[in-house]
């Protein structure tokens, strides 16, 4: 047996042993890829920068576990953004019931994180406001088009000092009737609930999108015609958005560079509060680790195949 | 060892567990995969109840009474008795299990297709019309140059245009792989129905790619969760 026949049979337990060692390896070796952020993630940093002060945003969160490599990289940044510009926010699932839970856990890692920093903490119905689970996404985003306070009614809020008031009584949605009050509304989501978000509410609310790799081909025709305004896509879209926050849109640093060149448009500042490059940067370069082990897989099995084929008396399949 | 660090290594030994799988499926597999689906069913009906049904619907029906700190009752809202009819509409959908009387199942059900499809006409427009509108984009470029780092507005840079006639070529050749109502004849016609296929392809292959770059980021993650959040974090005490 020839080494090309030997890598024809290698068994596939042995690679993936070999891709868990080397993502492991590439989590310890801080790599910083330089990168050109697309320009669907460049517009959505562009788009919550441009959020007026004192607007509330609202965020449908529709990720969980199974999508946490993407998906919660999406959700913390919006969160640092959102608390570094003290934009107030409501967030709830029109997904998947076990979402809100997802959220909070990492809302209250973010809070933690910003105390450690000695940022301002956020505090539940003061600046923010958790809504739970909505179920059926379709009937949701249409009555929220329709009558915002219809939708929502019933729903409460703790809120420090004052024990459980009615959500419209906090001072996150006291300004709010209708969604058209909203600042932006931003779909976190690994689903086709931003198609649904799309059909229902894009003539009355600027919406802003963060998805997974898989969901992302189905969202950029959406971003192409301007029914969202801006995209992050999957890992790529994480770590975009990081180096917006880090290096700021058209904004020169002290070698007179522009990291983040958007032609024609305006400057945009860079983020100077809490983490900026955070998951997004961790992963980013151990993606490239196992992509490179992928077309290294690929060629070598395609060259090993076509060596075994020129051995004489092989066979032809 | 903490309550935080319990909690980790209780995840990290159902990640092994799940990813097991990959070696091959065993009982050990089965287990957290039980466990698993267990605890999502057990989570969804929790939360179903008391972020949607109670909120939006049992206290609509039955009202909401405050009561003060000295004790005084007030209605904060009243009751509307005109949603008790939502419940056995809605439990009729579970009579699809029952041969006598599966009919009933048929009531919920059709309401349900009535409203969204009442609703298909509005929602397709909002999906396609700004994309069918978006996609008439110029051709000729009004200047031969590219796009400079300050650009005229109504100006048309040919990389632009370049750009665009590639958006439109791809449309329409990807819209000629789906004439079925007439036979293909003639060079420009064939050869546009295979560029249209070439381009499909191209499309389905940067999905693929988009997509095996997810599966890899879950991985990423696992190994992330493993090692930092759970070893360093959790178990030697580290950041």
């Amino acid at each position: 047996m020839t080494i090309w026949e030997k890598l024809q049979a290698v068994d596939r337990r042995i690679l993936y042993l070999i891709l868990a060692v080397c993502v492991s390896a590439g989590l310890f070796i801080t790599i910083e890829i330089p990168t050109d952020p697309d320009p669907s993630s460049r517009d959505l940093y562009q788009a919550i920068m441009d959020i007026p002060e004192g607007k509330t945003v609202i965020i449908q969160s529709d990720w969980t576990n199974s999508t946490r490599g993407e998906s919660m990289g999406h959700f913390e940044n919006l969160l640092r953004l959102l608390m570094s510009r003290n934009l107030k926010f409501v967030f709830y699932s029109a997904a998947d019931p076990i979402a809100p839970q997802v959220a909070r856990t990492t809302l209250a890692r973010i809070i933690k994180e910003r105390k450690d920093e000695g940022l301002y903490e956020y505090q539940i119905g003061e600046d923010y406001i958790d809504l739970g689970y909505f179920a059926n996404a379709e009937a949701t985003n249409l009555n929220m088009g329709i009558d915002l306070r219809n939708a929502w009614s019933g729903k409460r809020t703790k809120k420090a000092g004052a024990g459980e008031i009615s959500i419209w009584e906090s001072p996150v949605l006291k300004d709010v009737r209708k969604i058209e009050d909203a600042g932006m509304m931003i779909v976190v989501t690994a689903s086709a609930s931003i198609d649904v978000a799309v059909q229902r509410l894009n003539k009355k609310v600027s919406i802003g999108a963060m998805v997974t790799g898989v969901v992302g081909p189905t969202v950029l025709p959406f971003y192409q015609a301007k029914q969202v305004n801006g995209v992050a896509v999957g890992l790529k879209g994480v770590y975009d958005l990081e180096y917006c926050m880090a290096n700021g849109v058209n904004l020169k640093d002290e070698d007179g560079n522009i990291k983040v060149l958007n032609k024609g448009g305006k400057e945009y500042p860079k983020i100077t509060e809490g983490k900026t490059l955070a998951r997004g940067s961790k992963y980013y370069g151990t993606l490239h680790i196992a992509l490179i082990l992928l077309i290294l897989a690929v060629v070598l099995g395609n060259v090993g195949m076509a060596m075994s084929r020129k051995k004489p008396g092989a066979k032809r399949s | 060892m903490s309550y935080l660090a319990i909690k980790l290594t209780l995840a990290v030994f159902a990640t092994f567990g799940l990813y097991s799988v990959l070696y091959r499926e065993t009982r050990f597999y089965r287990f957290f995969e039980h466990i698993y689906l267990g605890l999502a069913a057990g989570y969804t009906l929790v939360a179903t109840w008391k972020d949607t049904l109670y909120t939006e619907w049992w206290i609509k029906m039955l009202g909401k009474t405050d009561v003060s700190a000295d004790g005084v009752a007030t209605v904060a809202s009243n009751g509307f008795w005109i949603y008790s009819i939502l419940a056995p509409i809605g439990l009729m959908g579970y009579m699809v299990f029952s041969k006598k009387h599966n009919w009933m199942s048929k009531i919920p059900i059709g309401i349900i297709l009535g409203i969204w499809s009442g609703q298909q006409l509005e929602v397709w427009w909002n999906t396609y019309g700004p994309q069918i509108y978006s996609s008439a984009l110029p051709v000729i470029p009004t200047t031969w140059s590219f796009v400079p780092a300050q650009p005229v507005a109504g100006e048309l840079y040919a990389s632009q245009a370049l750009t665009n006639a590639i958006f439109i070529f791809t449309l329409i050749s990807a819209f000629s792989y789906f004439l079925f109502s007439f036979e293909l004849k003639g060079k420009f016609l064939t050869g546009l129905n295979t560029m249209g296929r070439w381009m499909l392809m191209i499309g389905f292959g940067a999905i693929f790619g988009s997509t095996v770059m997810a599966r890899f980021a879950l991985v990423i993650d696992r190994m992330s969760y493993i090692w930092n959040e759970w070893l360093q974090g959790a178990i030697l005490g580290g950041s």
